[in-house]
């Protein structure tokens, strides 16, 4: 193993990383995963189907007592966050593609539907996505699997949207309704964010790199913390070099192909730290864009009760947490902004009832009260597409030192004037559907208290490599063995969520780099 | 003497790579749920409770409190679900929470000797506890509540909290019956008027 050099060396082992290795391995590639965290059992790891009361401080920690921290933010651990993820699974559009052509604002991507459709087609039979056709513009239709019913609260909000002209739909989620030859269907326990304990909701193991194993092309090495891409004199990546979790001891993998991603800010933290005298900005960074252009995506929220539902009889339908989905229509719309939104729509019982608080009084009316609109909860969880500002960027933090003596690093996100104006836009078009519907709002968020999730940008992809970091196949511009498979890539983030995306740059990724060993471009 | 370049590849080579604990081929769905491993929680029942932050005599006044907040009635309220244990752990480990509690407690008692000329707050009648909270209450609701308010509003939202994720609160009051293992997603309607 000494002199072992593998085809491919892969940071990180998520919805990038997972699926590059996996479709890798299958078509004969020798791929090397590292992953700085250790190997996750879905089965035996979870907290699963904890309740709050079996924890003191009430709060159900991801994971069971004695297993290694894993946390939404910063996933370590084979798998990486898609053990955590929500699954919900859709296609960008043209329009996700070419926003700026479309409307002026942020940046296009150097691909367009056309060049990712067959590997969303492709992704979406492998990991199983359910869903329905819904024939809509700006959220293209894939192959699905049938979607688990509406709820009562989803059916009374359509039926107010619809009267708005506006249309909500049935979720899309990488989480199986029917069972395949390796993985069950989905029990409904309503508990997917904690990690699902059947892996029904795609994970990168059980669904990508697992039964990739059986090809014997592929070696994960967990525990494993990249501190560093190597880059030769003659400017080729020639493997990575890592520091184990538990013991401290360096080590290096070599190979004739490096593919980073482990989540966009720790992948442009990686480039930068992997400075050389080549490339003394920090890796395949000459175009000065590496870091540059984070856009996460930003969250508003109102929540708030069905009048219809108040009082009614407690039904199970906690079911894969949010069923619905409100997809973008404001293309349709005048507006005043650039860009989208969309919305996760969530109703019906749930384990956690922190709008409990919130419900105004005290006393036994205060606990009728909450009794009561215990079915009839109804939450809009809304995503709105950030366009890149020179104030949100992600970069060393060159004071401070984690627990690998690497540097840490920090991601900043400013939300600017088009971003006001979309998060008053999907709180008003929430509220607007639930006062519709027959509904009382509870909660409206507060733009001037950020939150923001689904970590892209930083390491973007163009035509241009003055401008751009990588290439549509992900390939570096400076550096031609070099690949970034993640989040980061996103020139722009659309408002969808963007796994799936992820996968199916992946797979395209894959293609492109199998296709050029072959040729014997990496030697 | 090695080089470093060369000690790290020797160490590389030691590196391990890690096999699945299960084998691909494996149907899922044959898998059994493993009851959860409950992690230390309610006190025994019976044993006394050593609050880690109040003192006994503010305890005393934080269970009233919690009670006028979330009384029992058909079910258990918030003392008898244990939330005053709740609350002293969670304000045991929130220094800001600790000053709010604290003036809040002391202020509790002096508003009920301004307000009635009686005793402390756990002196006053049942009206007269009830009648401070509802001033506290309506100030509560205000943007920015302080003082006494914002007392009110820490000691409503852990009551809340703490209550509604207790046995009693979740199971007994609200009904939850989720987390359950269902074949299939039920089909619901919406109900009829």
């Amino acid at each position: 193993m000494p002199n072992t050099v593998f085809d491919v060396c892969i940071v990180g082992s998520g919805a990038g990383g997972g699926t590059l290795a996996a479709h890798l391995a299958q078509r004969g590639v020798q791929v090397a995963v590292v992953e700085g965290g250790p190997p996750v059992n879905t089965r035996t790891d979870f907290n699963t189907h904890a309740l709050p009361f079996n924890f003191a401080n009430r709060h159900i920690p991801t994971m069971r007592a004695g297993k290694y921290g894993m946390a939404s933010e910063r996933a370590r651990g084979v798998g990486g966050k898609t053990m955590l993820w929500n699954a919900v699974a859709l296609r960008f559009s043209h329009r996700d593609f070419k926003g700026y052509t479309i409307d002026g604002a942020g940046a296009d991507w150097p691909l367009d539907y056309a060049d990712m459709a067959p590997y969303y087609d492709r992704i979406e039979r492998e990991v199983g996505v359910c869903g329905n056709r819904d024939g809509l513009e700006d959220l293209p239709d894939g192959i699905y699997m049938d979607a688990p019913p509406l709820k009562s609260g989803d059916l009374l909000l359509q039926r107010g949207a619809k009267e708005l002209g506006i249309r909500i739909i049935q979720t899309r989620k990488a989480t199986l309704t029917r069972a395949t030859a390796t993985r069950p269907a989905c029990h409904y326990c309503g508990n997917c964010m904690g990690g699902c304990d059947v892996a029904a909701k795609y994970n990168s193991v059980d669904a990508h790199m697992a039964p990739a194993m059986k090809t014997g092309k592929l070696a994960i090495f967990p525990n494993s913390v990249v501190r560093e891409v190597v880059v030769s004199k003659e400017n080729r990546a020639t493997g990575v070099r890592f520091i184990h979790r538990e013991t401290g001891a360096e080590g290096e993998i070599r190979a004739r192909c490096v593919a980073v991603a482990c989540a966009c800010i720790q992948s442009v933290g990686l480039l930068l730290m992997s400075e050389s005298s080549l490339y003394p900005q920090g890796l395949a960074n000459s175009s000065g864009q590496l870091g540059r252009n984070f856009i996460p995506h930003f969250n508003s929220g109102v929540e708030g009760f069905l009048t219809e539902l108040i009082g009614r009889a407690v039904v199970n339908d906690e079911g894969y947490i949010d069923h619905a989905y409100l997809p973008s229509y404001m293309h349709a719309h005048k507006r005043d902004y650039a860009r989208s939104f969309g919305v996760q729509i969530y109703t019906g019982i749930r384990r956690t009832t922190g709008w409990a608080r919130e419900v105004p009084g005290f006393g036994a009316d205060y606990k009728q009260r909450v009794k009561q609109r215990f079915p009839a909860y109804a939450s809009f969880q809304c995503f709105g597409e950030m366009i890149p500002n020179a104030q949100s960027f992600i970069q060393l933090d060159k004071t401070e030192k984690d627990e690998f003596g690497l540097h840490k690093v920090k991601a900043i996100a400013v939300q600017q004037e088009n971003e006001r104006k979309i998060y008053d836009a999907m709180n008003k078009a929430s509220v607007d559907i639930l006062l519709k519907a027959g509904g009382e709002v509870l909660s409206v968020s507060n733009f001037e208290k950020p939150i923001f999730n689904h970590q892209l940008g930083g390491c973007r992809m163009g035509s241009d490599p003055r401008t751009s970091v990588l290439n549509s196949y992900c390939r570096s511009h400076d550096v031609p063995n070099l690949y970034v498979v993640d989040g980061s890539v996103f020139p722009s983030s659309s408002e969808k969520n963007p796994t799936l995306t992820i996968m199916a740059l992946a797979a395209r990724a894959a293609d492109n780099i199998g296709d050029r060993l072959q040729k014997g471009e990496m030697a | 003497m090695t080089s470093r370049r060369e000690a790290l590849k020797i160490i590389g080579a030691v590196g391990v790579t890690c096999a699945f604990p299960f084998s691909a081929n494996e149907l899922y769905g044959q898998h059994v749920h493993e009851p959860m491993q409950a992690e230390p929680q309610d006190a025994e029942p019976g044993a006394p409770f050593v609050p880690r932050f109040f003192t006994p005599a503010q305890l005393l006044v934080v269970s009233r409190l919690t009670d006028l907040i979330i009384p029992p009635t058909d079910t258990p309220g918030a003392a008898a679900a244990g939330v005053p244990q709740y609350i002293d752990l969670v304000v045991n480990e929130d220094p800001k929470l600790q000053t709010t509690f604290r003036e809040g407690l002391e202020s509790l008692d002096k508003s009920g000797q301004s307000r009635f000329g009686g005793g402390d707050f756990l002196q006053l009648t049942e009206a007269q506890q009830v009648e401070i909270l509802t001033s506290l209450n309506e100030a509560a609701a205000q943007k920015k509540p302080e003082g006494d308010a914002n007392f009110f509003h820490a000691i409503k939202g852990l009551t809340a909290d703490g209550y509604y994720t207790s046995r009693v609160g979740l199971l007994q009051e609200l009904g939850y019956n989720g987390d359950a293992v269902l074949a299939a997603f039920p089909v619901f309607t919406i109900p009829e008027h």
